[in-house]
């Protein structure tokens, strides 16, 4: 990506990124000249914005009597991505070894893997609302079987790339050994990926913990309940309590979770520079596969 | 046993038991108590939830068939989703850019512009899009408006966070030659590290359009514009074949774009 050779080249023909440039450019101007909102009304913008951070964080000042309320909700939340991020973990294992092409046979590691994918394409909020609300009604559990679904799609579809970069020497060593299928699955591919299926597992985890907290938007448990209550009621002095719950609370499990995954991945000790590399490996190739970095509904997955 | 793995007639000695491994897992199931557990947690009782999953199979049925005839009603929306997540990548691509400079170790001017962009962008990325979104359209009422804010504040946060760790891993050298040829600061940027970074970026933008496409759709059930507007009335209603039907819509918009976008990424990086 970044290689540079001194001799500079031919200049490859342009014609297709100008085509790309161009088309970029008319979708834009289309988006911009005709979508519903008044330009008169912008000026209007910072005040708005300004008006309500003031009401929710200085004056008056966020309800600090309704911390315990607000914590309890936010851990619900945590609650809820944790036992949602167990479930896509458990399905997305055997998945993920249908869906490596070293483990199974081309077709059928495609097949899963375009499963996983079109999984990954509805927002976890969609599956709450079309499939888990309906069939269990509101709460914590439609929330928590959303994450699992949904977490299935990344998570199957990440581990199995791990898969198919084991070194094959253990695989065929179990074999000579005379181990049946699953033996060769359980001793000869399974400890080699482990430490990094279950750094990307508690990934996803931070990544739910966003989720949890906007399943709670429809009625699906959690904090994003209490802060659309809050809103609703115009009791914007516990909005900010809630807000700011959400943000302690999330930085503080990313950076835990952030630390034990560079430990799992480095098998502790070891030079600093590599597990940073590592990390910052796993971090891309969990945001390209739709991971999600940000965190939100559109946010991965 | 092939000859690369040299084979060895002794079996080597075992290494010694680490407690870390089955301590984790204590831990593990400890949070797992706690978090199903009646008084502290969820109450997650299985037998029940099967049933009811089993029970509720019942009620997807009415899903089935989809109805073809809301189309027409959902091309207003769908096209506003789209028009909200071009919107937001575009404005909020563009913001990141300078923001992912001054949080990268590399190009940002002292530390202490480094530490509060940081911490910054890690309590941005800490609230999610919808959550914003749902501020957005109390402070300023339903409409696109507040969910191509929310957007915006989404895209800065992922682009400014991926940006800055590529920054980070810049190849030194055209840097120091900048610094030698007397550059000042915004030069040793413009023409040292942009070049290097800029297929990053273009990538990175595009990855935020297509989570930003899939974001859209539903920053609508809280009242931020978009076919999410109608997924509430349908889901408030109970008119299942219609909601099918414009989530299917939005499958296919989604892999649409992911299409596109996978096209211009080969094209433009």
């Amino acid at each position: 990506m970044t290689a540079r050779s001194s001799a500079r080249p031919a200049r490859p023909s342009q014609r297709t990124k100008h085509i790309a440039t161009g088309l970029l450019v008319l979708v834009v101007a289309w988006a911009v000249l005709t979508v519903d909102v008044k330009i008169e009304n912008l000026p209007a913008l910072p005040g708005a914005l300004a008006r309500i951070f003031t009401r929710m964080f200085l004056d008056p000042s966020p309800e600090w009597s309704y911390f315990g309320e607000a914590f309890g909700s936010m851990m619900e939340s945590v609650q809820i991505a944790w036992l949602g991020t167990i479930i896509g973990a458990i399905l997305s294992l055997p998945l993920a070894f249908f869906g490596a092409k070293n483990i199974t046979s081309r077709l059928v590691s495609n097949i899963v893997r375009q499963v996983l994918n079109a999984i990954r394409a509805i927002p976890e909020i969609l599956v709450a609302v079309v499939v888990f609300i309906p069939m269990v009604g509101l709460g914590a559990f439609p929330g928590m079987l959303a994450i699992g679904v949904h977490s299935v799609g990344t998570l199957g579809k990440l581990s199995a790339e791990v898969i198919e970069g084991i070194n094959p020497g253990p695989v065929e060593a179990a074999r000579a050994a005379g181990g049946r299928p699953l033996q060769i699955q359980r001793w000869g591919v399974l400890p080699q990926v482990l430490p990094e299926v279950v750094a990307f597992w508690l990934y996803r985890f931070e990544i739910n913990i966003r989720a949890s907290a906007i399943l709670g938007a429809v009625g699906a448990g959690g904090v994003g309940e209490a802060l659309v209550q809050s809103l609703i009621y115009r009791r914007y002095d516990r909005a900010g309590m809630l807000i700011i719950v959400i943000i302690v609370v999330t930085i503080l499990i990313d950076t835990a979770s952030g630390w034990l995954r560079r430990r799992i991945i480095q098998g502790g000790g070891g030079a600093k520079p590599t597990a940073a590399a590592l990390e910052d490996q796993a971090h891309l190739s969990m945001a390209m596969a739709g991971g999600d970095v940000g965190g939100g509904a559109g946010s991965d997955s | 046993m092939t000859a690369a793995t040299a084979p060895r007639s002794a079996r080597p000695s075992r290494p010694p038991r680490s407690i870390v491994g089955p301590l984790g897992f204590l831990v593990f199931l400890a949070i797992t108590w706690w978090a199903s557990s009646e008084e502290f947690g969820l109450g997650v009782d299985v037998p029940r939830l099967i049933a009811n999953l089993t029970r509720g199979a019942d009620i997807l049925a009415e899903f089935w068939p989809p109805d073809f005839s809301v189309v027409p009603r959902t091309i207003g929306p769908m096209l506003e989703t789209i028009q909200i997540a071009v919107i937001a990548s575009l404005i909020g691509c563009a913001l990141a850019l300078p923001i992912a400079f001054l949080a990268s170790r590399v190009t940002s001017p002292n530390v202490a512009t480094y530490l509060i962009d940081r911490g910054v962008l890690s309590v941005v990325r800490a609230l999610p899009d919808v959550l914003y979104a749902l501020i957005f359209v109390a402070a300023l009422s339903i409409g696109p408006l507040p969910g191509i804010l929310a957007l915006i504040l989404f895209n800065i946060a992922v682009v400014a966070k991926l940006l800055s760790e590529t920054v980070d891993g810049v190849d030194p050298g055209p840097l120091e030659a900048a610094r030698a040829s007397g550059a000042n600061r915004l030069l040793t940027v413009r023409w040292a590290v942009l070049p290097q970074v800029l297929p990053n970026y273009v990538a990175y933008s595009l990855y935020a359009f297509e989570l930003n496409i899939r974001a859209s759709a539903v920053l609508g059930i809280v009242g931020a514009g978009g076919i999410g507007n109608l997924i509430n009335e349908y889901r408030r209603f109970f008119q299942y074949d219609n909601l099918l039907m414009v989530v299917i819509e939005i499958l296919l918009l989604v892999i649409i774009v992911e299409w596109i976008s996978i096209w211009l990424r080969r094209k433009l990086v």
